[in-house]
């Protein structure tokens, strides 16, 4: 292929006629050339660009109590996010690698009654749960928690998933999707199914992946309504209390 | 009897065929790369199933190290609007830092920052930044070298933009100086992108305490930065 190859066609050797030569091109130091750039290339350059999750934080300003929001009592579950850490602050493992984020939770009212004065809460509603990924269809972790309170759209959603996936509402790609994404909201945010309000609230050791944890959750159960709080007197007795009565496991 | 003869072969391999292949290798590379940007930490971002893509121009994006340093980068627009340098990143560098200076002294009459043309010349080619003002000059009269050695050691006391608790607005801490300077450098597609928070994202290690994290968010809120993006991976099957 790399060579020239010049044949006289056959006949006598003319006089004075060239000799006969074949130009062969060696391109083995070519190849090395690319090998290099070629590795500097997949060294030098990401082919995976960041995803990005996008939040929205409330004002800091002061809002009165009268004009804040208030969540139904039957809607309301509460998050708390830890992770455990040794001594020199870096993060515990469990028995299968992964890191230790707990999600300790309650729903409805935080209650820290304590009639009989004994240093511990009459009926602590803490749970504890960890964050864990489906095992084929069902739900594992907080997030079967959160999946059996938002039900209802779900159940919702799946249907419309479905006809998306069919492309019922338009052969176009791009409208079909815009579409989807439309109604998708429209469920979402349907105030006559019975949707949770969650509050994320996170203890200062919990990691940054367990935010982002509690928020991808939100995403996967499709969620509209959550927030990030910060942790009050009320639920460090609630999980300090929990931690004195069940242990650390 | 026949003898066998046996033919003596040349061991030359034609690599024609092999070069095509490499050069059709390298040019796709060259056309999908991005080069990795230059950071003084490496982090790990955690991972979600979010699917929206980082924007690459017109972003302010600040990134905490596990330590609790903040360092902030900012880029431009990657195409130049009718040729318009006063677009792209590095004319917006230069305004910003002239703007947070500016800032700085009008706050801090007693400790002013004086800064050269070829160290507002030096920091517009800096990709990420994060030194106290005081140190701001003596930091960009170093070599690139230099530079990226003290930017890279996390244990020294002067790397790092100072973010101290701070709600009063009057007396703004100096993130809180770079992150106005951003919004007010002049360049519009970045304001515009920061307030439907867009232009700024947030990038934090998975291993990093929430204390930390919420610290540097809750100096955002008080700028009224509300709406942001927080950078992940994304998420494997088995998470």
């Amino acid at each position: 292929m790399a060579q020239i190859e010049q044949s006289d066609k056959g006949g006598k050797k003319k006089k004075g006629a060239q000799k006969k030569m074949s130009i062969h091109v060696d391109f083995t130091p070519m190849v090395d050339m690319n090998m290099l750039l070629i590795t500097f290339f997949m060294l030098c350059t990401t082919m995976i660009k960041s995803q990005t999750l996008k939040i929205a934080l409330p004002t800091n300003e002061k809002v009165e109590d009268t004009q804040m929001s208030q969540a139904k009592e039957s809607e309301a579950i509460t998050l708390i996010l830890a992770t455990e850490r040794d001594a020199e602050g870096n993060i515990r493992h469990g028995e299968d690698g992964r890191p230790l984020n707990i999600v300790y939770y309650y729903e409805g009212k935080p209650d820290i009654t304590d009639e009989n004065k004994d240093g511990k809460l009459d009926n602590n509603k803490l749970q504890r749960e960890t964050f864990l990924g489906n095992d084929g269809a069902t739900q594992r972790g907080i997030r079967r928690i959160l999946h059996d309170r938002n039900k209802q759209v779900l159940e919702k959603i799946d249907v419309l998933k479905q006809e998306w996936r069919d492309r019922k509402f338009s052969p176009n790609k791009d409208l079909n999707d815009s579409i989807y994404q439309a109604k998708a909201k429209e469920i979402r945010n349907d105030s006559l199914l019975t949707r949770p309000v969650v509050i994320i609230k996170a203890t200062p050791e919990a990691s940054w992946e367990s935010l982002i944890g509690a928020l991808d959750e939100m995403q996967i159960n499709q969620i509209s309504r959550y927030q990030i709080d910060n942790i009050n007197a009320v639920d460090s007795a609630m999980l300090l209390d929990y931690i004195a009565t069940n242990g650390k496991n | 009897m026949g003898k066998v003869k046996i033919k003596r072969k040349s061991t030359l391999i034609d690599m024609t065929a092999m070069s095509d292949v490499t050069v059709l290798l390298l040019t796709f590379f060259m056309l999908t790369s991005t080069f990795l940007q230059k950071e003084p930490v490496t982090v790990m971002t955690p991972s979600s199933v979010s699917e929206e893509k980082v924007p690459t121009s017109n972003l302010a994006s600040i990134l905490v190290s596990p330590e609790g340093k903040v360092f902030i980068s900012v880029a431009g627009e990657a195409d130049l609007i009718n040729n318009d340098p006063s677009w792209g990143t590095e004319e917006m560098r230069k305004s910003i830092i002239r703007e947070a200076v500016s800032e700085y002294n009008r706050l801090h009459p007693s400790k002013k920052v004086e800064l050269t043309e070829a160290d507002i010349l030096t920091f517009s080619k800096i990709n990420m930044f994060g030194v106290p003002f005081s140190y701001l000059h003596e930091f960009l009269s170093k070599s690139q070298l230099e530079q990226d050695q003290i930017i890279g050691d996390m244990s020294n006391p002067r790397v790092g933009i100072p973010i101290d608790d701070n709600k009063d607005m009057t007396k703004p801490n100096e993130f809180q100086i770079w992150m106005r300077a951003i919004r007010n450098s002049g360049n519009e597609n970045i304001a515009n992108a920061m307030k439907k928070g867009e232009g700024i994202a947030v990038k934090a290690d998975r291993n990093t305490p929430y204390e930390i994290v919420h610290h540097v968010l809750d100096n955002l809120q008080s700028l009224k930065m509300n709406r942001f993006a927080l950078m992940t991976a994304l998420k494997t099957e088995q998470d």
